[in-house]
């Protein structure tokens, strides 16, 4: 944070004197624009390492308060009957789309980007519960909370470790490291350090909502 | 699509817009239909008479639309939170849109209402000789605008019948809805189902002769009407069986099961084939008889309301 401060304090120096410099100032202000550049938040599920414990599961439902039989978070087991030995899991949450369908059919706009951080997460007053943006999610990840009566997703812990400062409910509580959170606008942040270096894939990416969530499968070369 | 990892586990465990949809999306286009094609048939007559079609239709189209409300705001698990809809627009929302739509929608049908039954309702008003006085001046204003409603009405009665094509199929999840054949298939058969409302109720309420001049040429138009919405159900189908790998699995709906039956004896059996034996098979003395006439009309209302349910549910079943 401090360094970003000193770096735009640079960069209107930069700009100011640029203004005299006719079109030099240009690339200059569109530098500066990327710099304040709102966070992108994304997650790395690595299949790697997830030894399918639920950890997660447990930890996001007591922090977010999800009601007895719900979840905001699922651990599906994939692994292959042919090879019981090789455990496989998937995350199932929310994907946090950057083009997300159920901001953009919500009709009261409850299902909303939240204005500081672009995660998507709801209102539970303004949400009517007309389930439009249950089936317009292509990932059925959605859900009305049986006690708020609200439509849910995970949004990363926004509103409670989030606000604290603290890592979302399921990275902290995962022992294996499977899970990592992070800004993917923040070229320093740990997560693009593992974005640049392993394979990672998108779910479902022929809807075009382009998802913040990313996996890290298991792929074996050879036996 | 990504062989290497992903789910196959929802949260939404099944169907999440139910019959109550189903019945509304068959109210409004009944409300739709109704509406457009008397309103079209009193303009290419040029009639400037209250005919018993107008009447029926303007009677038809308040009572479902108001009907249709009450079906969609009581499947939302919080129907007293509606008004937030009213206060937080979205344009983004099909459902926004819709609900701009049926707030001029509406308005819309009442007018309509007024003026066909403006007699009645003075009648009723007799003994009140001042709110009378007040609804007379209101009609006297009312009346120098109604071509203009009247148009309004026929505008709206289309956005009504495709906005709840479109509400469905933007559901991208689900290959049966995310046609772009559904908003011109609701249209169609809103036409078809309000047809036969609006001369049923024309008949049973108005006296009108059932071989009276409007309603032949509402039998006349019915036929291809039907034939449209055949194709458009034919298209659907065809679009699918040469679709990609989940298109393709989704005609399963049309093959077995129980959406299948629903399919065939619901929508082709009862809402095109009976109207067809009844009307041509069995003879002339059937064809013009009451039975038939009733007994067809409520064929094809029930036949659209199959194919709503028959959409909303295999739809919904058949996600990717
Ligand atoms: S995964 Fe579904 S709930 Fe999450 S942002 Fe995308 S559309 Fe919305
Ligand atoms: S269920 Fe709630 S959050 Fe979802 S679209 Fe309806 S009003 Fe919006
Ligand atoms: S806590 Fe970590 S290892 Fe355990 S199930 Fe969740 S992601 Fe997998």
């Amino acid at each position: 944070m401090e360094n970003d401060g000193k770096r735009r304090a640079f960069l209107k120096v930069l700009g100011l004197g640029s203004v005299t410099l006719g079109t030099a100032g240009y690339s200059v202000a569109m530098a500066a624009e990327k710099v304040e550049k709102k966070p992108h938040y994304g997650m790395i599920f690595d299949q790697n390492k997830c030894v399918g414990c639920t950890d997660c599961e447990v930890a996001c439902r007591k922090v977010n308060e999800v009601p007895e039989g719900q979840v905001r978070l699922y651990l599906e087991n994939k692994t292959d009957p042919a090879t019981p030995m090789e455990k496989r899991y998937v995350r199932v949450s929310c994907q946090q789309c950057e083009d997300a369908p159920c901001v953009a059919v919500c009709p009261s706009k409850a299902c909303h980007r939240d204005g500081k951080t672009g995660i998507v997460t709801m209102n539970p007053d303004d949400c009517i519960a007309c389930k439009y943006c249950i089936v317009a999610c292509p990932y059925d990840v959605r859900f009305i909370n049986h006690k708020t009566k609200a439509a849910e997703n995970c949004n990363f812990c926004l509103n409670t470790n989030l606000a604290k400062g603290k890592e979302p409910a399921c990275v902290e509580s995962c022992k294996y490291k499977a899970l990592v959170f992070g800004d993917l606008n923040d070229e320093n942040a740990y997560i693009n350090q593992i974005l640049h270096v392993k394979d990672s894939v998108r779910m479902k990416p022929t809807y075009g909502t382009k998802p913040s969530l990313r996996y890290i499968p298991v792929v074996k070369v050879g036996v | 699509m990504n062989g290497a990892i992903n789910f196959t586990y929802g949260f939404s465990h099944g169907v999440e817009w139910g019959w109550p949809i189903a019945v509304y999306l068959l109210l409004a286009g009944i409300s739709g239909g109704a509406l457009i094609v008397a309103l079209l048939v009193c303009f290419y007559k040029k009639q400037h008479e209250d005919t018993p079609l107008l009447k029926a239709a303007s009677l038809v189209s308040f009572v479902t639309i108001a009907l249709g409300m009450v079906f969609l705001v009581g499947d939302l698990e919080k129907p007293l939170y509606f008004w937030k809809i009213l206060i937080h627009y979205n344009f983004t929302s099909v459902m926004s849109i819709g609900v701009m739509a049926i707030s001029v929608y509406i308005p819309l049908t009442v007018m309509m209402c007024l003026y066909l039954f403006e007699k009645e309702i003075s009648t009723i008003l007799a003994k009140k000789i001042q709110i009378l006085g007040y609804f007379e001046m209101v009609m006297v204003l009312l009346k120098k605008i109604r071509p203009l409603i009247e148009v309004l009405s026929v505008i709206f009665a289309v956005v009504i019948c495709a906005y709840t094509g479109f509400l469905i199929s933007v559901l991208v999840r689900f290959p049966i809805l995310n046609t772009a054949i559904l908003p011109a298939l609701f249209v169609v058969s809103g036409l078809s189902a309000g047809t036969a409302s609006a001369s049923m109720v024309a008949t049973w309420f108005f006296k009108e002769d059932a071989h009276s001049s409007d309603m032949k040429t509402l039998h006349v138009i019915e036929w291809p009407i039907m034939a449209v919405e055949i194709m458009l159900i034919a298209m659907l189908f065809v679009s699918l069986l040469v679709g990609n790998e989940f298109q393709q699995t989704t005609t399963v709906a049309f093959q077995s099961g129980v959406y299948a039956n629903l399919f065939w004896f619901g929508v082709m059996g009862v809402g095109f084939g009976l109207p067809l034996v009844l009307n041509f098979a069995l003879g002339k003395h059937v064809a013009n008889s009451h039975t038939a006439f009733y007994l067809s009309g409520m064929a094809s209302v029930t036949g659209v309301l199959c194919l709503r349910m028959f959409i909303i549910y295999a739809g919904q079943t058949f996600g990717v």
